[in-house]
């Protein structure tokens, strides 16, 4: 039980892994001082954030999110490393896993994800109406265009089984919310898409029956229907849950987080709030028990070995690690959890710590850099410390005190290649600080 | 706003970005290209020193040896729900056909000996006449109809049943991963695997292991300015931190993945190409350019060419056949790709001798709904179409095809035949096992002979 008495840094590191994106030490230190209350209210406060440092450039030029491939990639995990509101940054993470559009042009998914992210701790009627609004989603999910001669179901499906509800509702209810939401259109030209508009003409404003319910319902009594449905405030509540820790949801918490939400008019940010508070966040700090998703492994990673994005490889490494961003692989978004691990995507990860290892950067290790006397116990902390401190189990500490007695187990003590060795086996233990299985959690 | 004075043309986005793809991800990086771009400072190449080569072909043929002539099951996942009528035209319901598809439907079917149905020209495209001249050879049987009673018509419920041959909501581990927990082997990754990044449903196990892999050459480890005794030190070690059992999911997912990735960069070391880029599993026949789903089976051809113990395979086309909206287009763009590169990757089997041990079983989440909507599209419905391929598949039309005027309270086309059905008939006739202990109630679904 975390309260301001027993709060420590090691408290400190799992909020910011769950809410944001690791703890430096410093940030380790600070918060640590701050308590509980200050840190968590710091987390949630408003305002999207601002950028610590300089901003980033590849290859000796600025970011160009719109036109480079990859680049809205960079753009996004840019964010991730340098904003002051990890937490903001988080739950527009979240947000495009639950609203998961893929396959638009990129301006359209760039505006999208600022919309998401201004909206991301606010009102949840709100947000789902501006999604409903929002170019990307529509073309999507076939919402523009769908008009009173043949609605098209895709969107009014999607809004009850992945948005809002889970259940709790019929086929009938999709086709009939689906008539409801007739009447957006997309303007196209020959200059391409030129914006959706809503058309009165293409609307079908007959009667509907929804959820037992029946009238001359629109596109917005649609939403008003979904969001004070019975199942919409559990589904969400669970959702928000599951995102920060992977503990099961107890029926008592469950049902003061629904009547927390439901008090505040279907509000993010005192739902989030109690859960960065409930002390299910902070169980067995010694063993973390949830899977990174690669986004996080690696903004939480640059961060660590404090280094911004100054390589464009970071766009196709999360892609063999199974998370492109603005491309999820489908409106159910990422299956997340324990599944991010297969044994293609675990080597990927291996592989992308690769790329933090070039020469000049942070964790390079120069040919003669290490002294071939550090005892193991000296040289896992020397390798520690480059990777931002971060604790590890006794187990993995041991193992890795093995492995540097046993990298000089067949070499005399005269052998040249001790120099060698030393500096090899240095480069090693910072990897696997970085990419062992424990790396893999937070 | 996407006006082209903003963002340079949308097909030159998607262009770079599939050269960018494709210079990273088909030329995967030896280790002396890493060396020669300065990311290491190594100079030496690590070639296996510790673990003698001999051992890991040793042991991975020792299961191939048992077991030579083992079939293989390939799944071939079509996602997004692919269209019936379309695809598999019943030009004996013609009249009912044109009425429900008049402004969508396909006018130049090619007719299908004589089946009464005719196929979307798309299927005649690829070698040896697609996936239409594999139908003339006696190579496909076609199962029209084919769903579940009530079809739920969500794509991930949908989906989520056909992965676990389940029907319900509960999670659940896949069928051939339940298939794989009851007759695999206790330490061969490699036994089931995805061609993707993540692991397929499909395979998910309860026990045995199961490996997602991309190719050969993809499933290697390296460290930059790590190498020979020094690279050995690390491995052995990433496997001694892999070895623990935690019981949490997390922590269990997080040391099998690594111990299993550690397996199979062993056994797949020998197979990946040489630094000149010779790859050892180059195809003995000419897959289609630009093919996902090609390039997909390629690799799982070359890799059921070596003595892997693979016994089931999961591949996901690349295409989307949820086509709400512009069905014309994309369904023929989507069945050319699936054409060319069925076509080819039969072709490649039958050339390197794998022909009569490996059966694809080909599949999508649903059918779509009889009746179009406004948007040149179809929405989701029942009834979809699958089929059994291979040089043993039993040839034909083996389900009734949907009568046109007989649909359900939705409006959706009648289904004929339950994917149980046919996963139990895969189970015992190609696989020789049990289907009970893999399908539950597996005695109610009936049996349909799919072997010939």
């Amino acid at each position: 039980m975390a309260d301001q008495a027993t709060w420590s840094e090691a408290h400190v590191r799992r909020l910011f892994w769950r809410a944001g994106f690791g703890a430096t030490p410093a940030e380790a230190a600070r918060f640590v001082h701050a308590g509980k209350d200050a840190t968590i209210k710091w987390l949630l406060s408003s305002g999207s954030g601002t950028l610590r440092g300089a901003p980033p450039s590849v290859e000796g030029k600025p970011l160009d999110p719109t036109n480079e491939w990859g680049h809205d990639v960079l753009w996004w995990l840019d964010r991730m490393v340098r904003s002051d509101r990890p937490l903001v940054e988080k739950m527009t993470l979240f947000w495009h896993d639950h609203f998961a559009t893929r396959d638009q042009d990129t301006p359209l998914m760039l505006r999208q994800n600022r919309m998401l992210r201004a909206r991301s701790l606010g009102s949840f009627p709100a947000l789902l109406r501006s999604v409903t609004r929002d170019d990307a989603m529509q073309l999507f999910l076939s919402l523009a265009d769908s008009s009173k001669e043949a609605p098209n179901e895709n969107f009014a499906r999607e809004l009850m089984e992945l948005f809002t509800l889970g259940h709790g509702y019929s086929e009938r209810d999709i086709r009939e919310a689906a008539r409801a939401l007739t009447g957006f259109r997309a303007r196209w030209s020959n200059r391409g898409f030129g914006g959706t508009y809503y058309d009165r003409s293409a609307h079908d404003a007959r009667v509907k029956r929804i959820f037992g319910k029946r009238g001359r319902y629109d596109w917005q009594d649609v939403l008003e229907l979904v969001c004070s449905h019975r199942s919409h405030a559990p589904f969400i509540v669970g959702k928000l849950w599951s995102y920060f820790t992977p503990m099961p949801l107890d029926r008592v918490t469950r049902k003061r987080l629904v009547e927390r939400y439901r008090r505040s008019g279907l509000k993010i940010k005192p739902v989030v709030g109690a859960i960065l508070a409930h002390p299910a966040l902070y169980s067995d700090l010694e063993r973390p028990d949830m899977v990174k998703s690669p986004v996080v492994f690696v903004a939480g990673a640059l961060r660590l070995v404090g280094r911004g994005v100054d390589r464009g490889d970071w766009a196709w490494l999360l892609d063999n690690m199974g998370q492109a961003l603005f491309r999820p692989p489908s409106v159910a978004g990422w299956e997340g959890g324990p599944a991010w691990l297969s044994t293609n995507t675990i080597r990927a990860r291996f592989t992308a710590v690769n790329y933090l290892f070039d020469d000049g950067g942070p964790l390079a290790v120069a040919n003669g850099a290490i002294s071939s006397s550090l005892s193991p116990a000296e040289a896992v902390a020397l390798a520690r410390r480059s990777v931002g401190d971060q604790p590890t189990s006794a187990e993995t500490n041991a193992t890795l005190e093995r492995m540097v007695v046993r990298f000089f187990a067949d070499l005399k003590p005269d052998d040249w290649r001790r120099q060698q060795r030393a500096d090899m086996c240095q480069r090693v233990l910072r990897h696997l600080l970085l990419s062992g299985p424990e790396a893999q959690l937070h | 706003m996407a006006s082209p004075n903003v963002h340079r043309a949308c097909s030159d986005f998607h262009q770079t970005s599939e050269a960018t793809r494709r210079r990273y991800l088909e030329t995967p990086l030896t280790r002396r290209q890493v060396v020669a771009r300065g990311l290491g400072t190594g100079l030496a190449i690590y070639a296996a020193n510790a673990i003698s080569l001999a051992q890991i072909l040793e042991s991975a043929e020792a299961e191939a040896v048992a077991a030579p002539d083992a079939p293989v099951l390939v799944s071939v996942f079509l996602p997004g729900g692919c269209d019936l009528l379309d695809t598999l035209v019943p030009l004996h319901q013609y009249g009912a056909y044109a009425d429900l598809r008049g402004r969508l439907g396909l006018r130049e079917a090619q007719p299908l000996g004589g089946s009464g149905l005719g196929f979307h020209p798309a299927l005649g495209k690829g070698l040896r006449g697609g996936v239409k001249g594999l139908f003339d050879q006696g190579k496909i049987g076609f199962l029209p109809g084919i769903d579940y009673a009530n079809p739920d018509l969500s794509h991930f419920h949908s989906r989520h049943f056909w992965d676990t041959g389940l029907v319900t909501s509960r999670r659940a581990t896949g069928w051939l991963g339940r298939w794989l927990d009851h007759n695999g082997s206790p330490d061969n990754p490699l036994q089931g695997i995805s061609m993707s990044s993540g692991l397929s449903p499909l395979m998910r196990s309860g026990s045995k292991p199961v490996a997602a892999v991309s190719s050969p050459n993809d499933a290697q480890f390296w460290i930059p300015g790590v190498w020979g005794e020094g690279f050995d030190r690390a491995m052995e070690t990433y496997g001694e931190l892999a070895s623990r059992r935690p019981t949490p999911p997390g922590p269990a997912a997080a040391a099998s993945a690594a111990r299993m990735a550690r397996t199979v960069a062993d056994r797949l070391m020998p197979y990946r190409s040489d630094d000149n880029g010779v790859d050892p599993l180059a195809p003995p026949v000419v897959y289609p350019q630009d093919n996902e789903l090609g390039k997909r089976l390629s690799h799982l051809a070359g890799m059921l060419s070596l003595p892997l113990g693979i016994r089931v395979a999961s591949v996901e086309a690349a295409g989307d056949f949820d086509t709400h909206d512009n069905q014309p287009q994309d369904l023929e763009r989507n069945l050319t790709d699936v054409s060319e590169a069925l076509s080819a990757f039969q072709a490649d089997l039958e050339a390197r001798g794998l022909a009569n041990r490996v059966l694809t079983f080909v599949w999508s989440e649903f059918g779509r709904r009889a009746q179009p909507n406004e948007s040149r599209g179809t929405d989701h419905g029942a009834g979809g179409v699958a089929w059994v391929q291979g040089t043993r598949a039993r040839a034909g039309v083996l389900s009734d095809y949907p009568e046109l005027t007989k649909l359900d309270a939705q409006d959706n086309l009648a289904v004929t035949i339950d994917f149980r059905r046919v996963y139990c008939s895969l189970i015992e006739q190609w696989l020789a096992a049990d289907a009970g202990a893999v399908i539950p109630n597996a005695a109610g679904f009936g049996r349909l002979r799919l072997v010939a």
